[in-house]
């Protein structure tokens, strides 16, 4: 059996721990989301795994908000017992992330298809060699192309 | 006249024993069980001389399934070219006729015959295992007829 | 000893769908592998945003042939979240139903083709023949053996009538018998076993790390089971037990999926006990109001993740999937390190690949 963790707990225990500025994000249904600033997501990875056993990493959704022009939204899903996803944002110019490979092995796949398909950098680990996009693909990061051939 | 007779019984033996690869240029796998449960029991393909096999070099139909992908399609046609003649290539299923559900996408190229010469077209998604079974039927018509 | 580089794939008899691999081997032992994915990438969640969220149910029902059911009720799941509708307690059962028989046949398929590279060819002939009854009752009451097209968005494509029902029992009480008889030799065959005992052992951290998820994760002993923890109704209503074996070797995760079999036929039968009357479908709008939504399902092989995010018109703004295979398949490189060449099929039969899974 998997023990819900707790949505409030865990806003405490970043705050207490961290001392960042981490905002509830209430427009994701079945889900308990949080918006961190894109430096504190490797501590707050590490809060949730130590204090509260929350290891498993579901996957890395990538997007483009049609209200926020010229940014990358990364999310971060996990599970344990209910989902809770970490919202991080990074500038389309430079989508540089730093990589949470060192801590969650699991996320080797999500970050490669994350860098190949929206053009995102992950710094701290070695180069992402394509994923899903074939070898002879030259055409730059599919979602992304698409925005920029809107005029 | 002997030759015709030789001709005859050349082509008898041909279409009665047809091996045949099978190879997944990028399908979700609904045509590739469904060809797989021909082996089986229930459709027991082998009665009519039909093995599959697994190497290239012993095979005398390619049947192909799934819309041929950008990444997959140099396989293909390698696959393709180390076949002994004659051969015959079956597109079996709608992606490998057309390319179906998933034209229009920037790393699918559509239907088998963008890159190779198709014999027999048999449509479904997936295929029922009896029209891949008539298609096969009609290719063995197709080379007693000597085409 | 030098190391070789083997390259597998992609076509090759071990695999049923293009998968490139390379091997490094030292002698009969192999040192590592890597992957290379991509065959089968056909750019589905880019041509989601193209078509609108019911054309979409079609696409997504073709992201693969052996788990195409619990795709599109995931995502159908997903869309009537955003809508507000909830679905009829009929046509939550009907969609149960035909995910358990899901389960059942892709176990069963999978069973086979482990005997087959293992070598015991009349195993793979007896479960595929067994399997063809889970498809005559998936095509009796949908029309479709492999491809149901049971799902709509508001609830199910169709009811069953009394003679279906009756159908159903008699096939699934058919199955039992049948599928119990190959089930017992898989289970007490020691060829089998000697083949597969002490095979690529995974240790729970292992899987915990590499978040690893489905009967693999449960051969090594994580209890962990979508349709028992994060239920979507009818499960959170349904008796069932959630299966686990200690070895996590390929043992553990052939015996589990032969011991998932059996629970899925006895929960098939409780579904048809409990299954309410009353309508099977509701009335759902074309376009879905701004939102976006996460949901899960337990597919045979593991989680299923749907994030869904619209903006008001009739076609969705994102769309991302995520497969189990993908999850199970980074693990793949770590579990043939310190094999025996000789044990590869049957670690790579093991963790039940679906590749048009993890490409999309």
């Amino acid at each position: 059996m998997v023990n819900e963790i707790n949505f409030d707990t865990v806003i405490a225990a970043i705050e207490d721990e961290i001392g960042c500025d981490c905002e509830p994000y209430g427009g994701m249904i079945n889900e308990e989301a949080l918006r961190i600033p894109v430096d504190h997501l490797q501590s707050v990875i590490r809060v949730l795994r130590d204090q509260f056993g929350c290891y498993h990493l579901s996957t890395i959704t990538a997007q483009e908000r049609e209200n926020q022009p010229g940014e990358v939204e990364l999310i971060y899903h996990f599970w344990q017992g209910k989902g809770i996803s970490l919202m991080i944002s990074v500038p389309l110019e430079s989508p540089q992330v730093e990589s949470i490979l060192s801590l969650i092995s699991g996320a080797d796949f999500y970050e490669r298809e994350v860098a190949e398909l929206y053009g995102v950098t992950f710094t701290g680990r070695e180069e992402t060699p394509p994923l899903l996009l074939p070898d002879n693909w030259d055409l730059g990061p599919p979602f992304i192309r698409r925005e920029e051939t809107d005029e | 006249m002997i030759r015709k007779l030789i001709e005859k019984t050349y082509r008898w033996a041909q279409k009665n024993s047809l091996w045949v690869i099978h190879y997944n240029t990028g399908g979700c796998n609904g045509c590739d069980i469904e060809i797989l449960d021909l082996l089986t029991p229930r459709y027991d393909i082998e009665r009519l001389g039909i093995i599959a096999e697994s190497s290239p070099r012993h095979a005398d139909v390619l049947l192909c399934t799934g819309p041929v992908t950008l990444q997959a399609k140099d396989g293909l046609w390698q696959i393709y070219a180390q076949m002994p003649s004659p051969k015959w290539v079956v597109a079996v299923g709608s992606c490998s006729t057309t390319g179906a559900v998933f034209s229009g996408s920037d790393t699918v190229l559509g239907g088998v015959d963008h890159i190779l010469p198709v014999d027999i077209y048999i449509p479904g998604c997936p295929v029922r295992p009896e029209g891949i079974i008539e298609g096969l039927v009609q290719l063995r018509e197709r080379i007693a007829r000597g085409e | 000893m030098n190391k070789i580089t083997i390259p597998i794939g992609p076509h090759h008899p071990l695999l049923k769908e293009p998968l490139s691999m390379k091997i490094d081997i030292a002698g009969e032992r192999v040192l590592g592998a890597s992957l290379r994915l991509g065959y089968v990438h056909r750019g589905i969640e880019k041509l989601a945003l193209e078509r609108t969220y019911v054309q979409d149910v079609h696409l997504i029902e073709r992201i693969c042939g052996i788990c195409s059911h619990v795709h599109t009720t995931t995502f159908c799941l997903a869309v009537e979240a955003l809508l507000g509708i909830e679905v009829p307690p009929r046509a939550q059962y009907i969609r149960a139903l035909m995910c358990e028989l899901e389960r059942v046949h892709s176990h069963l398929l999978w069973l086979g083709i482990l005997a087959k590279h293992v070598g015991l060819e009349t195993v793979f002939m007896h479960t595929w023949h067994d399997r063809e009854l889970a498809l005559d009752i998936m095509e009796g009451v949908s029309g479709g053996r492999v491809s149901h097209a049971a799902n709509q968005i508001g609830g199910v494509r169709f009811d069953l009538s009394e003679e279906q029902e009756a159908m159903i029992r008699e096939n699934v009480e058919k199955l039992k018998t049948q599928v119990g008889g190959v089930l017992d030799v898989i289970e007490n065959e020691p060829a089998l076993r000697a083949r597969t005992q002490g095979v690529a052992p995974v240790s729970v951290e292992l899987i915990k790390d590499y978040c690893v998820v489905g009967p693999v994760a449960r051969a090594s002993g994580v209890d962990i089971d979508l349709r028992r923890d994060d239920p979507w109704p009818p499960y959170d209503q349904l008796d069932f037990k959630v299966i686990t074996l200690p070895d996590g070797d390929a043992w553990a995760r052939t015996l589990i999926r032969a011991l998932e079999t059996r629970e899925s036929l006895r929960l098939c039968e409780t579904i048809m006990h409990k299954m309410p009357d009353g309508p099977v479908t509701v009335r759902a709008p074309r376009k879905v109001p701004e939102g976006e939504v996460v949901t899960r399902s337990e597919a045979p092989r593991g989680e299923v993740v749907y994030y869904l995010r619209s903006n008001g018109s009739d076609k969705p703004a994102r769309l991302k999937v995520r497969t189990p295979t993908l999850a199970v398949l980074s693990l793949l490189p770590e579990q043939l390190s310190a094999i025996h060449v000789a044990d590869i099929p049957v670690v790579l039969a093991g963790i039940d690949l679906c590749i048009a899974c993890a490409d999309r």
